[in-house]
């Protein structure tokens, strides 16, 4: 028994050897057929051909190793991110795609990045926010590109990396999108008169960046709304009231002039106590809609089933909101799509094929972008129908290739153009 | 007689074989992928360094036959005081200081809370992996910034390279050795883990081991947080939560017995921790995901693990 065991593991073990051996050697379609559009002008032809022309000068022969650090695997958005990487752009273009584990801490986004070097990757696409500077750094001083996707750096960080030869930028929602985001979810509903909010603040018990501005653009929201004299905490103004909930680490209920905050609750306990809480929230007397900074439906759906209370959620387009929103379980959702990492990608593959894109002074890119608003069933189903292509998703390989030669100033009008219906009209 | 003696001494060097076969096969695979070997050898030191002298340390509750469910979280306490420490006075060495007698003090907390309580020590850990789990949040709530303790990366730098970590190692591991295989504790230690009742007949104090077992645990983890800060001076709420499990892993994938006794040994921390680091290298050159490549770590453990433990199972004591 002891030997066929033995044999086994060898055997296992020897599999495994082999199993390294092939497949990451072959070269892919480099999508040569790139370019013209049947449909298309005679101008956007000859553009569309001089592009095609500058791409064929970038060698794309060799298949590109990306490392990609996730340090969430398993929610909705992390999954559609994940789905466009490895289903669409791993195919279009020769690059493989590589992916860390889960990373809960900075030491492990470290382990993660050496292991990305030891296996011969020219860069790093993060989506893991622990210690981004230690992640710049460490890429810089391994000569390996760096790039930041679906965020972006603080402005004292921007300006400390901003001329690193190997950090490439970032590209995401910036705080003020965030900020917005929360300030036109919180709008949707006062503007339909409603009063009576509950607000879920997520990773704000945790200094989230991104969630405090959602948060505060609802809380201004509703002090502009809240008739005269209205403040939250005696702060009246974007910036106080950022900075009052930095102080408190959480959102105080109470009234906000006419508009009453009616319950809050934070952070992501995931046990009994805190399910209970969020149940006992959703179900508060004259409550009207609940205010999520995040996802909002998985948390206080099933609550408020055959209630009127509405749920606005920020997240990512997934099959699981088309349904809850099909069911009454959100009403409202600023989501990402999974195309939105597209530039990004093109960005640090153009760095390793040796033509990065910079700013007019040479820095590196901080580009926003923001969600697509789905106020209805209708909406959302529209909007996952191409965000959840692998065929022809929001980003095409046709308009990701017009990005390997762009100059910045085209690169930026791409990104910052992301509603839906201008990414449909570039198509 | 002689061939089952050296079929002993073959199983009971399966941990160490397993290593060498993993080595050798991270060492061809990396020639055949063409990765970055000498890069993958700082990072799989880097790697498995913090994990080893925890585990190391820990060898010692491990061979009284219990464990201490909460050595990741006393690994994140210690650093997150010793970080604050650092921010306060700008002295590594007093840094490295409080994170030792932090742990220190954490495990004889746990020794003694047994001892008064008359508790297995394995259950008191489990209570104290709750008190510090709550004592990391509020740490980081009132001393940082919300989010995180951040010693600054410059004070530190100069120590995150491969030669300070493998001769940190080295200390604390020939030292560990010493007391382990070469003093009365070791042998005591040993005594106690195989058969407590004839130990407590031949007037071994069981508390005293234990006692010393934590102590020499908690020695370990101070380390272990002290190279925790300088491989990653962010420390956040997550800081090391993967270093208690990890330790678990590498002692048993190591060929420690979980039953503790004179079939423990002090090195299979080492060879655990880095088998383990050898392993999820070699899973990333095949790109697994991380599903498919915990469900192949898992097969080989469990197969490496029976073939260690093979001969102890439903025999008498080793003579």
């Amino acid at each position: 028994m002891k030997k066929f065991l033995a044999l086994f593991l060898a055997a296992a073990m020897t599999v495994c050897m082999l199993g390294g051996c092939g497949g990451s050697q072959e070269t892919k379609e480099t999508g040569e057929e790139t370019g013209a559009q049947t449909n298309a002008t005679e101008a956007d032809a000859k553009e569309g051909a001089r592009n095609e022309q500058a791409a064929a000068d970038l060698d794309m022969s060799k298949t590109v190793k990306i490392g990609i650090l996730v340090s969430d695997a398993t929610t909705a958005e992390a999954l559609a991110f994940r789905n466009y990487y490895t289903e669409y752009i791993q195919k279009q273009y020769n690059v493989e795609l590589i992916y860390s584990d889960e990373l809960t801490d900075a030491a492990g986004e470290t382990s993660a990045i050496d292991t990305f070097i030891t296996n011969n990757c020219k860069a790093i696409i993060s989506f893991s926010s622990f210690d981004r500077a230690a992640q710049i750094e460490q890429c810089e001083g391994a000569s390996v590109y760096y790039a930041v996707a679906t965020g972006t750096l603080t402005e004292e960080e921007y300006e400390t990396y901003k001329g690193y030869e190997y950090y490439v930028g970032a590209i995401g929602p910036s705080l003020d999108v965030e900020y917005e985001t929360g300030y036109q979810m919180a709008k949707h509903y006062l503007d339909q008169g409603m009063t009576n909010f509950a607000i879920y603040g997520g990773a704000i018990p945790y200094y989230t960046e991104m969630h405090i501005y959602r948060a505060a653009g609802m809380l201004t929201a509703m002090v502009e709304a809240g008739g005269e004299g209205a403040n939250y905490k005696g702060a009246a103004d974007r910036d106080a009231i950022i900075q009052q909930i930095f102080t408190d680490g959480e959102i105080v209920p109470g009234a906000i002039g006419t508009i009453n905050v009616l319950g809050y609750v934070g952070g992501y306990d995931m046990d009994d106590a805190w399910f209970g809480k969020c149940t006992q929230m959703a179900q508060t007397p004259d409550l009207q809609a609940i205010l999520a900074v995040g996802n909002g439906s998985d948390f206080f759906g099933t609550a408020i089933e055959g209630t009127d209370v509405k749920i606005a959620s920020v997240d990512a387009y997934a099959s699981s909101y088309g349904e809850a929103m099909t069911g009454g379980m959100l009403d409202y959702l600023a989501g990402k799509f999974s195309a939105s990492i597209g530039p990004i990608f093109i960005a640090t593959y153009r760095a390793v094929l040796g033509s990065p894109v910079r700013t007019e002074d040479g820095s590196a890119l901080a580009l926003s972008q923001g969600y697509w608003i789905a106020e209805s069933a209708d909406d959302f189903n529209t909007y996952y129908a191409v965000d959840s292509s692998v065929e022809t998703p929001a980003y095409t390989k046709e308009m990701l290739d017009t990005l390997l030669t762009a100059d910045y100033g085209a690169f930026k009008e791409f990104v910052e153009a992301y509603s839906f219906e201008e990414i449909q009209g570039m198509k | 007689m002689k061939k089952n003696q050296l079929k002993k001494y073959i199983m009971n060097l399966t941990p160490l074989f397993g290593l060498v076969v993993l080595f050798a096969a991270f060492l061809i695979l990396g020639k055949i992928q063409d990765i970055n070997i000498s890069y993958g050898l700082k990072s799989i030191i880097n790697q498995s360094v913090v994990v080893a002298v925890v585990a190391t340390g820990a060898i010692f509750i491990y061979t009284l036959g219990s464990f201490d469910i909460s050595l990741g979280a006393s690994v994140a306490v210690s650093a997150l005081i010793g970080g604050m420490v650092y921010n306060k006075t700008e002295n590594i060495l007093i840094m490295t200081a409080v994170c030792i007698g932090v742990a220190v003090l954490i495990g004889l907390f746990n020794s003694v809370l047994a001892s008064v309580f008359n508790l297995p020590v394995f259950v008191t850990t489990i209570a104290m992996l709750s008190v510090l789990n709550a004592l990391i949040l509020v740490l980081i709530k009132v001393n940082g910034t919300g989010s995180e303790i951040a010693v600054p990366a410059a004070a530190v730098k100069g120590l995150n390279n491969t030669p300070f970590k493998v001769v940190v190692l080295l200390l604390f591991f020939l030292v560990s050795m010493f007391i382990f295989s070469f003093t009365k504790i070791g042998r005591m230690q040993k005594f106690q883990g195989g058969n407590p009742v004839c130990a407590k007949l031949s007037g071994i104090k069981e508390k005293k081991m234990a006692i010393i077992a934590f102590a020499m645990s908690g020695i370990g983890v101070g380390i272990g947080a002290f190279l925790s800060i300088i491989y990653a001076p962010t420390l956040t709420k997550n800081t090391a939560s993967s270093v208690g499990m990890d330790v678990i892993i590498a002692i048993v994938f190591g060929g420690m017995p979980v039953s503790g006794g004179a079939r423990s040994k002090i090195y299979a921390a080492v060879i655990g921790a880095f088998s383990m680091t050898l392993l999820s290298q070699i899973m990333v050159m095949f790109n697994l995901n991380s599903g498919i490549g915990q469900m192949v770590k898992a097969a080989i453990f469990i197969l490496v693990v029976y073939l260690a433990t093979s001969d102890q199972r439903g025999k008498m004591l080793p003579r």
